[in-house]
């Protein structure tokens, strides 16, 4: 199955997100931004909402914090758009700015030393009223499974695996996001892949050597 | 639960199989819904960029301009004619709008010197009259010390053959920078420098690595340190800055 890169991603399943959309493109957005239109940036919000608030939840493993995260994000953005270079991508210049915004959060959630834990309860019970999953989506078990094994992850890790993974971008999208460089991104989803598994391995019944 | 479907493609996955693995992912569901009320959140927190402060700084432009060149001309208007001042000048100094100007407003019967405009240096990060504030001038300091250490980390000569590079006193001074580079930081956030603030974050983990560096430092630790700021293009960002001045903040 072919996953939707992130310009398509945001696009499905969001109400009112094709109206007007596919005539704008992200240069075009970005223009009438800065000139002012905020209905532009409406557009903009709605387009890449989804994938900035699937990423920083990603990266915080919390809900109403990833929600928090997403509004500083794009109020940012929004401040910073005159400032975007021309040759930048959008999505790429925001998920910058989203891994900053994460980041800050994640540190200042350490230095305040009130870093969720893996048992906390509250982790562990975010989802318990969910529905059943339908065919095609995994199990909740898995979902969850994978979600603290992400969670388990160190940052560098983590950033590097959600971004190429589950957000299917490229090394230099990657690279210009997180000012890594390509060898260290490469070792570090090299890495992130087998802890991954390694994590992973005891749901299916077997053991997984690194 | 755990179907056929899912069992199949996480065995396939945990093989090492990287269609397996997108298509895993793709299915991973992170059960998240946007609320209306980040849009309403983010919409309270904007302004209108052009439609609001740009009219404005252009409205006040152009009358700063034309004070700045009504007085020019009177000035120089007064010095052509008389050496006293006469009625217009008495009128014009009874309504006259208090300017930077007014202070290096000659006496009458003196000769007036004209001073040199002070200008920036190219080679120095910001001028004195850039930074208005104490913390500004501060990190326009740190900034410029940063620019020149990332500078010569850029420019250190990395061969193969090279057993060591001694970087002594890169790192002591890092560990300094660093320091001040936190304490910048929180104080650009607090008082809402955004710009500021955002690029000190970003000089921080450089700083980390350099300050963490042994004093004889292997050279592909350094190569890669090296890379990165290309790659950040950090050197350039504070350029950047520099050169936006006071708009920054």
């Amino acid at each position: 199955m072919k996953r939707l890169t992130v310009d398509e991603l945001n696009l499905e399943g969001q109400p009112g997100a094709f109206a007007g959309t596919l005539m704008n493109s992200s240069a075009d957005l970005v223009t009438r931004v800065c000139q002012g239109d905020s209905e532009a940036f409406r557009l903009v919000f709605e387009r890449y909402s989804r994938p900035v608030i699937s990423f920083i939840f990603d990266m915080v493993n919390d809900r109403g914090l990833a929600e928090e995260l997403t509004q500083e994000t794009f109020v940012r953005a929004y401040r910073a758009m005159r400032t975007m270079r021309k040759d930048t991508k959008l999505s790429t210049w925001l998920f910058g700015i989203a891994r900053n915004v994460a980041r800050e959060s994640i540190r200042a959630r350490v230095r305040a030393n009130s870093h969720v834990h893996l048992a906390d309860k509250s982790v562990m019970d975010l989802s318990d009223d969910k529905p059943v999953p339908v065919d095609g989506l995994l199990s909740k078990e898995l979902n969850d499974l994978i979600r603290r094994s992400l969670a388990a992850l160190d940052e560098d890790k983590r950033l590097v695996f959600t971004l190429k993974v589950l957000h299917q971008c490229s090394y230099e999208e990657i690279a210009a996001i997180t000012g890594f460089s390509i060898a260290k991104l490469k070792t570090d989803l090299h890495r992130a892949r087998a802890e991954m598994r390694r994590r992973i391995s005891p749901y299916a019944g077997v053991g997984y050597e690194v | 639960m755990k179907s056929e479907d899912n069992l199949k493609l996480l065995e396939d996955y945990l093989e090492g199989d990287l269609d397996a693995e997108e298509e895993l992912f793709a299915r991973y569901d992170r059960e998240i819904e946007i609320s209306p009320a980040v849009w309403a959140g983010i919409e309270k927190r904007i302004v209108p960029i052009a439609q609001t402060s740009y009219p404005w700084m252009r409205i006040a432009a152009v009358i700063l301009l034309a004070i700045g060149l009504g007085s020019v001309y009177l000035a120089s208007r007064k010095e052509n004619t008389t050496s006293t001042p006469n009625e217009s000048d008495q009128t014009f100094a009874r309504f006259t709008i208090p300017t930077p100007e007014k202070e290096t407003r000659i006496k009458p019967n003196k000769r007036r010197i004209i001073p040199v405009p002070k200008r920036d240096n190219p080679g120095v990060l910001s001028s004195d009259l850039a930074y208005l504030d104490l913390d500004d001038q501060d990190t326009a300091n740190h900034l410029e010390q940063t620019q020149n250490l990332l500078r010569s980390i850029r420019n250190v000569t990395v061969s193969d053959g090279d057993e060591e590079i001694d970087v002594t006193y890169d790192k002591a001074l890092s560990q300094r920078l660093l320091n001040e580079n936190v304490v910048l930081r929180r104080d650009a956030e607090m008082k809402a420098k955004f710009p500021t603030k955002t690029l000190l974050a970003d000089l921080e983990p450089l700083l980390i690595d350099i300050a963490n560096l042994p004093d004889h430092a292997r050279p592909e630790d350094v190569r890669a340190i090296k890379e990165r700021v290309n790659k950040t293009e950090i050197v350039a960002a504070l350029i950047e800055y520099r050169d936006r001045g006071t708009n920054n903040r």
